[in-house]
């Protein structure tokens, strides 16, 4: 496989990668969206005492939409990443036959080089935006780390309130450890997306 | 590199075949491709797949100037057939091509848009080709539903597709059919697989016989002439196809 059509596989499987990690996100986003809501009822239930649950409980609630309507922003960028990846495959294949056919060819030599000088030219542009994309999905990416940075420390204020819930501290306990673990297991899956996308610049 | 040559010459009226590539990886279908020239203008039958582009094109450079090339034909809508639509409008995005009106939908998958593919009705037409008016025969379900074929009633020419075809082995690469017996065992197995209608087989020998036809030129194997080409239509007539020759289970 020639240069560009090997980076342009590499970039294809990259968002492949990015569209599995998506997924993988957005469900636990929507458990924590749920469990979210759980917990502003139990903390209601609780009264007074739940308070501070109740608030830090609406905005992991917050977080949890954030980081899906992010998912969902990435996820169209990626569907532009392919749309560009696949139109630059199928241009630099053609360009290579293109090519062999001019190297082949001994009349009506200069009948193809106008043609491959603007192939050429394009598969230069759309590598740049090609490159540009992933820029902007790393951009994205970043910014689910950021907010997932700032639900473990939610979920860690989280178990703090949940020990002063009094009679619904176990049951409060039980639920700030479930968003511990769930926002804790974002946070690999986007680590892993970041370094992949960074490793191919 | 494919092989061009002359088979058939008046004046400023020709048909080339582009055939035989002695560096074609086994694993692609071997393909014959047909210049039709009158005058500065030259129509190609079904230019090909994308893979075989660069042999194609190399080999038409040798004995015309590719820009002549106006139209294309595509006989039905097979990969092999018409692949490298795409390459041929990226090289001229003037040129259109004619196939079965049931393709126009499908062909640009490979290339090309709703100006490029201009639909053959399902009776045929005329083609206009410099001062040269080349008919379309149609031969559907021959084995594609939408399916045509050319005759040139001056070089008594038929361009029959995938009718007459031949699998022949790596070592039988003769142009033309020396020895009918031998040949039509390489042109069985595919007639009967890949032609599903005795309906439509009985249908086209009908039709073809009453042309008068010297050359009939497959888009596989070798050329029929003379007697070989009345020989081919009689035995075709009689052959087995399609579910008719399935063992049954």
């Amino acid at each position: 496989m020639k240069k560009h059509q090997k980076n342009a596989a590499e970039d294809l499987l990259d968002i492949v990668h990015l569209n599995e990690g998506i997924k993988q996100v957005v469900v636990i986003a929507f458990h924590i969206n749920l469990m979210a809501l759980n917990a502003i009822l139990l903390a209601n239930r609780a009264g007074k005492i739940a308070l501070g649950f109740g608030v830090i409980s609406k905005e992991l609630r917050v977080l949890a939409v954030e980081l899906t309507q992010l998912m969902h922003a990435l996820k169209a960028e990626a569907h532009d990443s392919v749309n560009c990846i696949t139109v630059l495959l199928r241009q630099e294949r053609r360009r290579l036959l293109l090519t062999a056919a001019q190297s082949q060819v001994t009349n009506h030599t200069s009948a193809l080089a106008g043609v491959i000088e603007s192939h050429a030219a394009y598969r230069d542009e759309q590598v740049v935006r090609i490159k540009h994309l992933r820029n902007e999905l790393l951009g994205k990416l970043m910014d689910a780390r950021r907010i997932c940075q700032f639900g473990i420390a939610i979920s860690r204020s989280a178990k703090i309130e949940a020990a002063y819930g009094g009679s619904f501290s176990q049951q409060l306990k039980e639920v700030s450890t479930d968003f511990d673990q769930n926002i804790h297991a974002i946070l690999p899956a986007l680590d892993v997306l970041c370094n992949t996308l960074e490793d191919n610049q | 590199m494919k092989q061009a040559k002359t088979i058939f010459q008046q004046g400023n009226h020709s048909w080339t075949i582009i055939a035989r590539d002695p560096s074609k990886f086994g694993y692609i279908i071997d393909t014959n491709e047909y210049l039709i020239t009158s005058g500065n203008d030259t129509l190609l039958t079904d230019p090909g797949g994308s893979e075989i582009f660069p042999a194609v094109f190399s080999a038409i450079c040798t004995v015309i100037d590719p820009l002549g090339i106006k139209a294309l034909f595509a006989s039905h809508q097979d990969p092999d057939i018409i692949s490298s639509l795409g390459l041929w409008l990226d090289f001229n995005p003037k040129l259109r091509c004619y196939t079965s009106r049931l393709w126009t939908g499908f062909i640009p998958h490979f290339g090309g848009d709703d100006k490029t593919l201009i639909g053959i009705p399902d009776e045929g037409m005329t083609l206009s080709l410099g001062e040269l008016s080349v008919e379309v025969v149609p031969a559907h379900y021959l084995h594609s539903s939408g399916n045509m074929q050319l005759y040139d009633p001056v070089a008594k020419i038929l361009f029959s597709g995938d009718v007459g075809a031949a699998l022949m082995p790596d070592d039988q690469n003769e142009m033309y059919v020396s020895n009918f017996d031998r040949h039509i065992e390489f042109a069985r197995g595919f007639h009967q697989r890949w032609m599903g209608s005795a309906e439509a087989k009985l249908d086209w020998c009908e039709r073809v016989a009453a042309l008068d036809i010297d050359m009939m030129c497959p888009q596989h194997g070798a050329i029929y002439q003379g007697a070989d080409v009345m020989r081919f239509i009689n035995w075709f007539a009689e052959l087995p196809i399609g579910l008719q020759t399935f063992k049954k289970k």
